[in-house]
């Protein structure tokens, strides 16, 4: 191994729902009016990056498969620190699934060359599946440590603890792996990115942004256009449908008097045969 | 006797504690089988599985594959994926559908699986059933036609207003994952009897690549998020990780009770993901849900609208939380949970 790390950081643009922006009134989402950003947890998994580049050193590079606008989230993703980025952008990535969907991934990480350590979200926000990650692990036939909560290599070994149904599991494994992130307080404590403040200007230089994100394709990437999108999807969705709105039954308290209000709540809520008593403690 | 390969259940178990989405997932396996007239067939991995297997039986397994070997005492990606893989290849027809939890065993599991077989899978889906699919797009013509008895995998999408129906019926097994408390568990039946089959598996020394270290279970003090018959949660009107300390003190009038979060919470640092509550968290149906400084995106609204009852204390009357809740109250929170913490207490404790 040269200096450090070789570390691949794999970012998705999601729309941004807490925003209400291009939220529809029944709860859908138009993409093309909603806000966009970087999916949460690939923030998390950019963190763990950085600090594993701090600690140890090497190359961080981050890789976004969507369309052009995810550019964007490879600019941000240079201004919290990473060396570099590639946007793989390709028509006949659309409808992909997340078996497509790892299988592109996975090649776009291979045509990085010598990638010690994968870090991806846990999940996000948009597919909510959890499952590109390690479906990207299977193809690379490296580890994988999901939910990952902390993680700190010593002597070369990666320490890691995982999220467990009621508690945690701790975990030990060398490069090269995919981790996927979930974050935790002790991972956040309002840290700031190192680098933030240095490259605020990227976004505004197009030519060092030109040098240091690349525009990549299918072909680039060595990868079989009959195993992505529609043709490479072994699911498609069926049907969808809307669900019926509830809604507007809420028996709203307020008043200048909190103690009244509560007081007339409880009284509500025990004639109301919700079961609830059994739980008082 | 159907032309279907039977339908296979991933039992979920951490230290051969068998966890209640495994009795979910057999209940509605049973209800597939019967509409494909095919059988059930559970496979348990993991080491002194004891009467695990028989449990499964009873449970609605009509037949138990275990693997139950000391490489096995601690879940691993790599080992269980070996054992799943190699039982699955061993049956002399492959199955036609293949579930597991959408738990942090299964949707770190059944991916790997999935990948390997190169077949299709659905996360976190809350119905699965079984019906008829007739593919029109034009991508591939060769897809084009009437698939009968697909696997219906059906999942939220994107906010619980809108419900998608996965399928994919090209390839075997039709895999997908379920969430805990979604689906109707089997009713025990210790009469049951089946085959149950012990399986030796061969690893490899790449399977032994990640050690487990250590397990923590926090069962003592931290009541799961998910079988919590009340759930006081706190959002980013808390204005600070100290809040959650109120979240607690209400929480501690309850009995089965546990903390959550919406996600804003936990992004903003005050208290870990494990108490996340949403879409990108856990979904939860208490009997009580009572969430404090909640504003009620869509994003935390998927993953409690379920709850029996929903207590709203919210300073903003137009917060979307209102929408939905059973209950609210406009005003300080600070104020308002120790008042309902004495107000349950008196009235309905005593």
């Amino acid at each position: 191994m040269v200096n450090g790390y070789k570390m691949a950081v794999l970012i998705k643009q999601v729309p941004d729902t807490s925003s209400a922006a291009g939220v529809n009134p029944d709860g859908t989402v138009d993409r093309a009016r909603a806000k966009r950003m970087i999916n949460p947890f690939d923030k998390y998994a950019l963190q763990k990056a950085i600090e594993t580049r701090a600690a140890h050193g090497g190359e961080i590079i981050v890789i976004s498969m969507g369309p052009p606008p995810a550019m964007e989230v490879l600019v941000e993703a240079l201004e919290y620190g990473a060396d570099a980025g590639y946007l793989l952008s390709d028509r006949r990535l659309a409808a992909s699934d997340t078996l497509a969907t790892a299988y592109a991934l996975y090649k776009a990480v291979v045509y990085l060359k010598d990638v010690d350590i994968v870090f991806t979200g846990l999940q996000t926000t948009d597919g909510d599946t959890a499952q590109t990650g390690p479906q990207i692990a299977e193809r690379l036939d490296v580890a994988q440590i999901t939910y990952c909560e902390t993680m700190e290599i010593v002597d070369g070994r990666i320490h890691a603890s995982r999220i467990i149904d009621g508690g945690i599991q701790k975990l030990e494994t060398a490069a090269p792996a995919l981790i996927t992130v979930a974050n935790s307080a002790s991972a956040l404590e309002h840290k700031k990115f190192a680098n933030v403040h240095k490259v605020k200007a990227l976004s505004r230089d197009k030519a060092e942004k030109e040098k240091r994100i690349k525009t990549i394709n299918l072909d680039d990437i060595g990868a079989e256009p009959e195993r992505v999108g529609l043709l490479g999807s072994p699911t498609v969705v069926g049907k969808t449908w809307k669900l019926g709105e509830k809604g507007g039954s809420c028996q709203l308290f307020k008043g200048d008097k909190p103690s009244h209000e509560v007081e007339l709540l409880v009284d509500a809520l025990k004639g109301g045969d919700t079961g609830v008593e059994e739980y008082v403690a | 006797m159907s032309n279907f390969g039977d339908i296979v259940v991933i039992a979920d178990q951490i230290q051969n504690d068998l966890r209640p989405i495994t009795f979910e997932l057999l209940g509605a396996a049973q209800t597939l089988a019967e509409k494909l007239d095919v059988k059930v067939r559970a496979l348990v991995m993991g080491h002194n599985l004891g009467n695990i297997p028989q449990e499964l039986i009873h449970n609605g397994a009509d037949s138990v594959y275990v693997v139950d070997q000391p490489e096995l005492a601690e879940y691993t990606t790599l080992t269980y994926r070996r054992a799943a893989i190699s039982v699955i290849e061993s049956f002399e027809k492959p199955p036609h559908i293949a579930i597991c939890g959408a738990t942090t065993l299964g949707r770190d599991l059944a991916p790997r699986i999935a990948s390997h077989f190169e077949t299709g899978l659905t996360a976190d889906c809350t119905e699965l059933d079984i019906g008829d699919y007739q593919h029109k797009g034009k991508a591939d013509p060769s897809k084009v036609g009437t698939y009968e008895n697909c696997l219906y995998a059906i999942r939220p999408s994107f906010g619980e207003s809108l419900k998608a129906r996965i399928v994919g019926p090209w390839k075997t097994p039709q895999m997908a994952t379920a969430r805990t408390g979604a689906l109707i568990p089997f009713a025990t039946d210790t009469t049951r009897t089946g085959d149950i089959t012990p399986i030796t598996v061969k690893f490899e020394e790449s399977d032994f690549r990640v050690k487990v270290v250590e397990t923590v279970r926090e069962v003592s003090d931290a009541m799961d998020l998910i079988q919590a018959k009340v759930i006081v949660s706190g959002g980013f009107g808390l204005g600070g990780p100290e809040g959650f300390d109120v979240v607690k003190d209400l929480a501690s009038a309850f009995k089965e009770s546990a903390v959550g979060s919406s996600r804003k919470a936990v992004d903003s640092g005050w208290i870990p993901y494990s108490h996340q509550v949403g879409q990108t968290g856990k979904t939860v149906r208490p009997v009580l849900y009572i969430a404090l400084g909640i504003s009620g995106a869509i994003q935390h609204r998927v993953g409690m609208s379920n709850s029996s009852t929903i207590i709203a204390v919210n300073k903003d009357e137009k917060a979307p939380i209102f929408q939905f809740a059973h209950y609210g109250i406009v005003g300080d929170l600070y104020e308002i949970a120790p008042l309902l913490k004495e107000q349950f207490k008196k009235s309905i404790a005593s």
